[in-house]
């Protein structure tokens, strides 16, 4: 296990920024997920903690050792691709063993461990196949057993569960959230997956073209975020984002005039859907089109404050299109429209 | 016009479907047959003439065998359009095939002999002669010419695989300044007829002492098969997924290590098929030893059987045939023993 640390670690391929110099702790037996689009620089960023690519920039240190120029094959990290990357001329017993052949570990120890490390993550029964022949979700956690069998100081997971069906992802996230706590083995996700972020790790990294947003708990990206993107990027179905001006206390979105508090300016309102309230409060709007999803409905409004997408509970959509309703906003967020960034304090939820 | 006579007779329109599809059937099998008959004439001709002739071509067991072949092709043809049911048809075809040989055995059977074949066993060829007394001495034994085709198909098939095989990993795995020039280069080289190089080649040869020795022939054809066969390792390891050598070497391999025990099995039928195809390059290899090789200790069996026909023009072409026969028989042998790696040719592809 180790303490995990990237000091204006960046990488470039001549002209391609792929990661921004980027400065970052993990603590010993952490679970850190990295959120971030396809192509932002998630798994540039993983490769190069395993060594498999050079920073162009910047210190990776293990255990506050510098690690740059340790080869992949002495850092002790395990990793599991994307494609888990299974070897399809060796059968699941000798890809699990594979870590162990270079190792000096005797035989029987070498089969014992595999035995166990299969046995962990429930392919014990398939030793003797092909990769070839298991199922996606067999095969990633063949990918697990591996990767687990050197028993590394840090694990690495490339987006593991993307190539899964719904509902063996959702197993897959506990077991392997259930696995990590087991072994307290420090553990980066990368996904583009939010809720497989915020529900398996401990903390999120949210990275948006090579950069850093915001790093937190799944609270704080959800309910405290940094910038705009990260504001648009977590939550299902997405946040408002309205453009608007504030002068003296007074927000001009659309047709409507709110009370603000705080922020000048140019600015983006921000509402997430579940904080707009139906059936009472000072707004008026009408019902374009609604979706019902069985446990919640999603009403898209048309408002003076413009489009507004709002989600309700409840089994039962309580309106239909055409309806004519009022509502209320529990809470707003005020981004500045320039910097992009959030402006603490602010919002806006009554009309002035 | 009522809903219901406007719904097409089913049942009516698939036997329409079935009868199109036996006729595009029965007529494919035409196509097939007359198409390769002036292939297979000339190789039934080479059989037959081996087997049965004395001293000149007696041709008459070829007409006989083509007689019970044609009428067998056509019943054949037949049967595979008009049965449906895979189980008679299967049944048919044996009868078929049974009848066939039985016949074939009655009408050619008096006329076989294996007299034609006596060089194999009789090293001084000069008394198995008839006719051609006088040039006998010229020729050594036919083994020592099977040995040195052998010899310089082998040789020439292991340089062309091991070469091609590194070469087309670095070339698919690494950059280098030139790397595109190169594969231009290379397919370039492809495109020239070797013919044209004869006389540099004779020349150079000539300068490092290679000339009538069958190492010179060896690495003339090893470097003209070489470019081509680079060429298709190279596309061989591009399907090679990039991350099962990456994750090899996270597991404790070295670059070497992943390339042996992970990234060169993948390309197994690769270099089976380059070795296969190298192996008959270098067996029917004429041009380069007719110009190369003077001494007929050194005559690989294209050149012995050149000398034959030469010599034997007119006086015993059964033994000839017997020998084209003989020739051909390691090319047949090596393409069934590998033709189940062949086929999968298009699996590894060939990408730029
Ligand atoms: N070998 C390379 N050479 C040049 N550019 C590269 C290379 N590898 C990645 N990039 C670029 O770096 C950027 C980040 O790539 P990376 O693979 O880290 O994205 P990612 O966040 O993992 O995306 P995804 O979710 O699609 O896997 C991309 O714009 C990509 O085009
Ligand atoms: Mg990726």
């Amino acid at each position: 296990m180790a303490k995990i640390e990237l000091r204006g670690v960046a990488k470039r391929w001549g002209e391609v920024t792929a990661v921004e110099p980027t400065g970052l702790t993990i603590g010993d037996g952490e679970f850190v997920a990295i959120l971030g689009p396809s192509g932002c620089g998630k798994s540039t960023t993983l490769f190069m903690l395993a060594g498999i690519y050079t920073p162009s920039d910047g210190d990776i240190l293990f255990d506050g050792q510098r690690v740059n120029d340790v080869e992949a094959r002495d850092r002790n990290v395990g990793i599991v691709f994307q494609s888990y990357a299974l070897y399809p001329n060796m059968t699941v017993r000798d890809n699990i063993l594979f870590p162990l052949r270079f190792k000096n570990v005797d035989k029987a120890a070498a089969a014992r461990r595999a035995e166990d490390a299969a046995r962990l993550v429930q392919v014990h029964e398939l030793m003797d196949r092909r990769p070839g022949q298991l199922s996606g979700g067999q095969q990633q956690r063949v990918a697990l057993a591996r990767a687990l069998i050197k028993e590394p100081q840090l694990l690495l997971l490339d987006e593991p569960l993307s190539n899964l069906d719904a509902s063996l992802r959702l197993t897959m996230r506990s077991e392997i959230r259930a696995l990590q706590r087991k072994l307290g083995v420090t553990t980066l996700l990368v996904t583009h997956d939010q809720i497989e972020a915020t529900t398996m790790a401990d903390r999120v990294i949210c990275m948006s073209r090579g950069r850093i947003e915001q790093v937190g708990t799944a609270d704080d990206l959800y309910h405290r975020p940094n910038s705009i993107f990260v504001a648009g990027f977590i939550g299902s179905p997405p946040i408002n984002l309205l453009s608007c001006g504030i002068s003296a206390g007074t927000m001009e979105v659309g047709q409507a005039k709110l009370r603000a508090t705080g922020g000048e300016g140019a600015c983006v309102l921000g509402v997430r859907p579940e904080s707009v309230i139906l059936g009472d409060g000072p707004f008026r709007g009408r019902v374009g089109d609604l979706e019902p999803h069985g446990r919640e409905t999603i009403y898209h409004l048309e408002t003076p404050l413009g489009p507004v997408r709002a989600l309700e509970a409840g089994a039962k959509s309580r309106f239909r299109v055409g309806d004519e309703l009022s509502f209320a906003l529990s809470s707003t967020l005020v981004f500045d429209a320039r910097s992009t960034r959030r402006i603490d304090g602010a919002g806006a939820q009554t009309p002035a | 016009m009522s809903a219901v006579s406007t719904s097409p007779d089913w049942s009516a329109v698939a036997a329409r479907a079935r009868v199109r599809n036996r006729v595009t059937t029965g007529f494919l099998y035409v196509v097939l047959v007359l198409g390769s008959l002036p292939i297979v004439v000339p190789y039934l001709w080479l059989v037959t003439v081996a087997v049965s002739g004395r001293m000149g071509a007696t041709t008459i067991v070829l007409w006989r065998t083509l007689a019970v072949l044609m009428p067998a092709l056509v019943v054949w043809s037949v049967v595979r359009m008009a049965v449906v049911d895979l189980r008679r048809q299967r049944a048919l075809e044996f009868a078929l095939g049974a009848v066939t040989l039985v016949v074939l055995a009655a009408v050619t059977g008096p006329h076989l002999h294996t007299d034609n074949f006596r060089f194999l066993w009789n090293s001084n060829i000069a008394d198995t002669l008839k006719g051609a007394g006088g040039v006998g001495k010229r020729y050594p034994s036919v083994w020592i010419a099977f040995g040195n085709s052998l010899m310089l198909a082998g040789i020439q098939m292991l340089l062309v695989v091991t070469s091609s095989t590194l070469a087309g990993y670095y070339l698919s795995r690494f950059d280098f300044r030139g790397r595109g020039g190169y594969l231009k280069g290379l397919l370039i080289l492809q495109a020239f007829p070797a013919m044209s190089l004869i006389v540099p080649i004779f020349l150079i040869m000539y300068w490092v002492n290679l000339i009538d020795s069958l190492a010179g022939v060896v690495l003339v054809v090893a470097a003209l098969e070489l470019p081509f066969a680079i060429f298709v390792m190279k596309g061989f390891f591009d399907a090679v997924p990039w991350d099962i050598e990456m994750s090899a070497m996270t597991d404790g391999a070295s670059r070497r290590q992943a390339f042996f025990l992970v990234v060169l099995p993948q390309v197994k039928v690769g270099m089976i098929a380059v070795a296969v195809f190298t192996f008959l390059r270098g067996w029917e290899e004429y041009v380069f030893v007719r110009t190369l090789i003077f001494g007929n200790s050194n005559w690989t069996m294209s050149l012995y059987l050149f000398w034959m026909q030469d010599d034997m023009m007119g006086t015993d072409y059964a033994m000839v045939s017997a020998m084209g026969l003989f020739y051909i028989v390691p090319s047949i042998v090596l393409y069934t023993l590998c033709q189940k790696y062949l086929t999968q040719m298009s699996v590894g592809g060939i990408k730029g």
